[in-house]
């Protein structure tokens, strides 16, 4: 493996294409204060990654669903490698490049592409030299056996985080202690102490986070629904990078207010609301925009992603930090359904939402590198149809366009529109 | 193809393997037992510790798919075709009946395909007991320590389900017997490390095969019968080269026949159906309870591909490497198997730094070796020929 010189300019890219939208945004007034937040969010996020090195930060790069609040209450600096990698879908449409990397290191197609990208972007040196890969088994195998190479391609240590299948007392209290056992690797590698007061505080504040989630999550029950049909992909990537950072306050308090506006003037996200669609897993990133634009012109909305961005529970102390960490791992959406035995409980609960937001079909984007969501589509399908809401499969990929083609997208949408309209 | 240098004489014993494999997974001896009234549970990975429910008294047997490449309409509709084809396959022999004598099934949090396969086992297929284990990705103390907890609370709802207690005394007379089997596997293959193999690489996967199909004790006696006559045979086996198996879950001998066939014989392997099942032997420690011995073996044994880290497989594969004196690894990968194709380039680079080229295949499982396959292995063998030159 001869790994390229170090270049960030995909990373370049994706601020300066934040700090794009943030200009234009004053001319877009279908965008809300809270996309301005935003955006600069993202800039932020990535500029502190990009200067890093000069600042003397340590850069610490991770995988998904990652405790990423204990990064900063030791002010490491955080990479999302996964979510570095939709970025530069979304945004530069440069994948290609990426996942041609993966494929020179041997990495077989079936590997999920942000994971086949990740790698292929260390290896092109398009993501800055991490001090240090920090990888765990949530959610799936690619994500528990992705950071070795990372760390070879990089030459950096690292710490593999076994976070463990179910929620049981033990189970957790082994994570507490993988938890406490990180800690003090980084400690010693970083030379940077662990600030508990800080840790405190930002347990707090994600406590805080997940009862806004659940605000905004009820306002998305109104009819018409206000929340556009791909804001979901923020509500995750907010909690991605500022977990219990006081940026993703603002912005989350700023989304429920604009949506409680929206609600309480009975206004929705399309003109015409049509259609209230469960969203099951990830639609492609990369298809964002024309998404949008279908939602508009079919007035269909998404109103609920059980699988992703709908909080069930909260709870967290911060008199025990640590223990907050652990037990938001075991909340978040996707870990909480898609790691961990798929119960009958589990099943009844998506069943319940689909009523409970008035759902009219759902949509299960069939990522074909995830194996482990896709598993359970039959299972999905078999109870929403019991309740007779019907449920549409895309094939897709996340982030690699050579998948399937918009076209294609659309007539299969089109035709499961048509399908809702003539019940 | 890999040709008889000394003797060619035929093992009579094998055709005892080969009867079970052939009807399982409802062999005459399941069905004997369960007409007996005895319980049937069958294991999804070899991370679960097989000897406790073998000291409850139940036929503990391995979920296994088909023998051959076949259709999978049932494996795609409820699995989906991105799953590896390993946990559709047997997915759809559960779906269509094939286990239905099944008192229990048992499985681990081992990957993501074993872990799917359980939860649409239990909801579409259903068995009396069901118990996912969890298995941690390191063997480190505290591992250790969950997974030992995961094994007691195992057995306890094992003893629940039966009202009955596993007493240490069963439990250290199950370790016996499977240590038992252990160790004749192990001399099954030090034939194999010697320069003309008396045994083939399919036959051992056939004996293989049988080992987690049928109650142990018959199985330690049909090995030694085998062993025994093995020793007597005089054969000798000879390839073009000598080659090691890494990668996914297989179970079938007509895919290493295939390889076989085309010249390389096939002496060591690294697969969870076979070393990775029978190599490390439960070691009893005085004053430890036998549960306690018994959970560490199976955490500290050859690491399967979901382990970190990764070298810890790496390494052992290397020995084996030098063991069984293997010329070229041949890697086959599950479609869809992403713990092996992660690993695949780092091991890739850990084998060629001790000069053993890898051929990596990508297969579905329960192939016999396409036209393809054998043009790849004709490749192969040629290069390693060339190198010795
Ligand atoms: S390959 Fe590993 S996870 Fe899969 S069945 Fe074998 S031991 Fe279990
Ligand atoms: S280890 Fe590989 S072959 Fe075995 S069940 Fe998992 S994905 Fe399938």
């Amino acid at each position: 493996m001869t790994v390229a010189e170090s270049r960030t300019d995909k990373i370049n890219a994706i601020v300066r294409a934040s700090r794009l939208i943030l200009r234009m945004n004053p001319a877009r007034p279908e965008l809300q204060k809270s996309d301005a937040i935003y955006y600069k969010m993202l800039a932020t996020y990535f500029t502190r990654l990009l200067e890093a090195p000069q600042k003397g930060g340590f850069v610490a790069a991770h995988t998904v669903f990652f405790p990423t609040e204990i990064l900063y209450a030791m002010d490491i600096v955080p990479m999302h490698t996964e979510l570095t990698t939709w970025m530069a879908a979304m945004f530069l449409g440069e994948q290609a490049e990426l996942l041609a990397g993966g494929a020179e290191l041997g990495l077989a197609p079936e590997i999920c592409s942000p994971h086949r990208g990740l790698a292929g972007a260390f290896l092109l040196k398009a993501l800055p030299r991490p001090d240090v890969m920090l990888w765990s088994s949530l959610i799936c195998d690619n994500s528990a056996k992705s950071g070795e190479l990372v760390m070879k391609l990089n030459d950096c240590p690292g710490f593999f985080l076994d976070r463990p299948f179910q929620r049981t007392k033990p189970e957790v209290d082994y994570f507490v202690g993988e938890l406490g056992r990180m800690i003090d690797f980084l400690e010693q590698l970083s030379g940077k102490k662990m600030n508990w007061d800080r840790l405190s505080e930002m347990v707090a504040r994600m406590d805080e986070h997940i009862k806004l989630l659940q605000e905004i999550s009820e306002l998305r029950k109104a009819v018409p629904s206000p929340f556009p049909y791909q804001g979901y992909l923020k509500l995750l990537s907010v909690d991605y990078m500022f977990p219990g950072q006081p940026e993703a306050t603002e912005y989350l308090e700023t989304l429920r207010d604009e949506l409680a506006a929206m609600v309480k003037a009975g206004k929705g996200a399309v003109g015409k609301e049509r259609f209230r669609i469960m969203t099951l897993f990830i639609p492609p990133m990369y298809m964002s925009g024309f998404l949008e634009k279908i939602s508009q012109e079919y007035g269909a909305v998404s109103v609920v992603e059980p699988l992703f961005t709908l909080w069930m529970e909260g709870g967290l102390d911060p008199s025990k930090p640590l223990e907050s960490v652990a037990k938001k791992s075991f909340l978040i959406p996707e870990s909480r359904t898609m790691y961990g035995p798929l119960s009958k409980q589990m099943l009844d609960e998506v069943v319940q939402i689909a009523r409970d937001y008035k759902v009219d079909g759902a949509v299960y984007w069939a990522f074909i590198g995830c194996r482990h969501t896709c598993a359970t589509i039959k299972l999905f399908k078999d109870v929403l149809n019991e309740i007779d809401i019907p449920m549409l499969t895309v094939d897709c990929d996340l982030v690699d366009p050579t998948i399937n083609s918009k076209e294609e997208i659309r007539e299969k949408l089109e035709r499961f529109f048509e399908l809702l309209e003539e019940r | 193809m890999v040709v008889a240098q000394k003797s060619n004489v035929t093992l009579k014993s094998l055709d005892l393997f080969r009867e079970v494999n052939k009807t399982f997974p409802k062999t005459t001896q399941i069905l004997d037992l369960k007409q007996q009234g005895k319980k049937v549970f069958g294991w999804f990975c070899t991370y679960v510790p097989e000897e406790v429910i073998h000291a409850a008294r139940i036929l503990p047997i391995r979920i296994t798919g088909y023998s051959e490449e076949v259709e999978l309409d049932d494996g795609n509709a409820y699995f989906y075709i991105n799953n590896c084809s390993f946990s559709r396959s047997c997915l759809q022999l559960g779906l269509r009946g094939g286990y239905e004598f099944l008192d229990g099934v048992v499985g681990g949090s081992t990957c993501d395909g074993a872990r799917r396969l359980f939860d649409l086992w239990r909801h579409y297929i259903g068995t009396p007991f069901h118990q996912v284990i969890t298995v941690p990705r390191k063997s480190t103390e505290p591992a250790h320590e969950l997974y030992y907890q995961q094994v007691v609370e195992f057995q306890q709802r094992l003893e629940e389900f039966l009202g009955i207690k596993i007493t240490d005394e069963a439990l250290v007379k199950s370790i016996g017997v499977y240590n038992e089997s252990r160790a004749l596997l192990k001399k099954l293959y030090d034939f194999r490390k010697l320069d003309a193999p008396p045994v083939t690489g399919a036959e051992t996967m056939e004996v293989l095969d049988a080992s987690f199909r049928m109650p142990k004790e018959l199985f330690n006696n049909y090995l030694k019968e085998l062993l025994a006559e093995i020793e007597k045979s005089g054969n000798g086996y000879k390839g073009r080269a000598r080659l090691m198996l890494v990668g996914s879950v297989m179970a079938n001998p007509e895919f290493v026949r295939c390889i076989e066939g085309q010249g390389g014989l096939v002496v060591a392997d690294e697969l969870c159906t076979s070393t990775r099942y029978w190599s490390d032997p439960v070691l009893l420690k005085k004053g430890e309870p036998p549960l306690l011995s018994l959970s560490r073996r199976y955490l500290n044994n050859f690491p399967c591909a979901r382990m970190v880290p990764s070298d810890d497989r790496f390494n052992r594969i290397i020995a084996l490497a030098r063991d069984f004196n293997v010329d070229g690894v041949v890697s086959q990968i599950i479609r869809y198997c992403v713990s092996y194709a992660h690993d695949l380039p780092l091991l890739r680079e850990k084998l060629g730094q001790v000069g053993v080229p890898v051929l990596a295949l990508d297969v579905e499982y329960g192939t016999p070796g396409s036209g393809q396959i054998q043009t790849r292995v004709q490749a192969f063998l040629e290069m390693l020929e060339a190198k010795r030159k």
